[in-house]
């Protein structure tokens, strides 16, 4: 009885025409295929950038922490004066809008997500110090289009230096 | 009315979206009954879960090509029905909470006893009382006949997460039908 009950109200259902009549007089429409393209490549995109800026900002911090010199009982002070924190909250911005963006990809939810997020935190500072290691740094501060801020940094650095020195 | 049966899900989202829109009419039939029942389930009113479901079928028409044809359609569409469900339970506070003492239950021979017929009958109402966490999956595994794999994209949770509600909801199914004994 209660069965044919359920199958009387189902009967009854008008979704079907009232979707069927929004599409027919056009008040719905499909979005394009060029609309959800270029949404996943702009996340790509973006996704790719804040894993580079990241990286860079991170190697640029580990490239402050080490020109800092041997100084020791100067050293927190001028840490904290003349440290790029700038660089610093640009990469935890760049990694946040990194795990925003890793959300949106299928694989995300398959996995446990707090440990694709861990491991992209690890994988972004360990890239930053293997760029700075590996001397990439001392390069960019000689040339390359990122000359300029390493080497306001490294000047600042020196001059403290000579300061404390003498 | 001509018969489409022959169509798989897919296919028939590959014609609507080379605008043969009457085909669209196929697929909202063949899931209407089934994702209303599943609403209701997860928001225990019929006529708010229509309207989600409703909505459900306008969205996924909308956002059609952006469904990437070699996964399941259903699945898809099901994701679509549960986050409009939830925001439909958010909006009208209908959720069931987590009652502490369900957490406790004692796991005992539940396969077995949710496996007998009488278990399932009494399981419809039982259903009713179960905090929605645990009733979705529920649902899905056993009235959608859904697969974990399958639960797991429309939950967008792991499978291990999945299997673990399951086993749980088993066990809180079992706590609440002896309550309503």
């Amino acid at each position: 009885m209660r069965k044919k009950q359920i199958t009387q109200n189902l009967k009854d259902l008008k979704i079907t025409d009232t979707v069927m009549s929004k599409i027919e007089k056009g008040e719905i429409s499909m979005k394009p295929k060029i609309y959800f393209l270029a949404g996943s490549l702009f996340a790509g995109i973006g996704l790719a950038a804040s894993i580079v800026a990241s990286t860079f900002l991170i190697a640029l911090f580990r490239f402050s922490l080490r020109t800092h010199g041997p100084m020791g009982e100067y050293r927190f002070q001028e840490l904290v004066t003349n440290f790029p924190w700038w660089a610093l909250i640009l990469a935890i911005v760049g990694m946040v809008a990194g795990i925003k963006l890793l959300r949106k990809y299928d694989f995300s939810y398959k996995h446990n997500f707090l440990f694709v997020v861990a491991l992209f935190i690890a994988s972004i500072i360990l890239a930053g110090f293997l760029v700075d290691m590996s001397g990439l740094n001392d390069v960019w501060f000689r040339q390359g289009p990122m000359r300029g801020v390493m080497q306001k940094y490294g000047q600042i650095q020196g001059a403290e230096f000579k300061r404390n020195r003498y | 009315m001509e018969k489409h049966d022959h169509y798989t899900d897919e296919e028939l989202v590959e014609l609507v979206r080379k605008q043969d829109t009457e085909m669209y009419r196929e697929l909202v039939m063949r899931y209407e009954a089934k994702l209303i029942k599943y609403a209701t389930y997860l928001i225990r009113d019929e006529h708010i879960a229509k309207d989600a479901v409703q909505e459900s079928f306008i969205k996924a028409y909308v956002n059609l090509q952006s469904f990437d044809c070699k996964k399941k359609f259903s699945s898809w569409l099901y994701r679509i029905v549960h986050n409009e469900t939830m925001n439909a339970v958010k909006k009208y506070k209908k959720e069931i909470p987590m009652a502490e003492h369900f957490e406790k239950a004692d796991e005992g021979n539940i396969e077995e006893d949710f496996g007998t017929k009488e278990m399932q009958r009494r399981a419809h109402k039982c259903l009713e009382s179960m905090p929605t966490l645990y009733a979705e999956p529920l649902v899905l595994y056993y009235m959608d006949d859904k697969s974990y794999e399958e639960i797991s994209d429309v939950l967008r949770l792991p499978m291990g997460t999945v299997a673990t509600r399951i086993n749980r909801a088993k066990v809180i199914m079992k706590k609440i039908c002896e309550k309503n004994k």
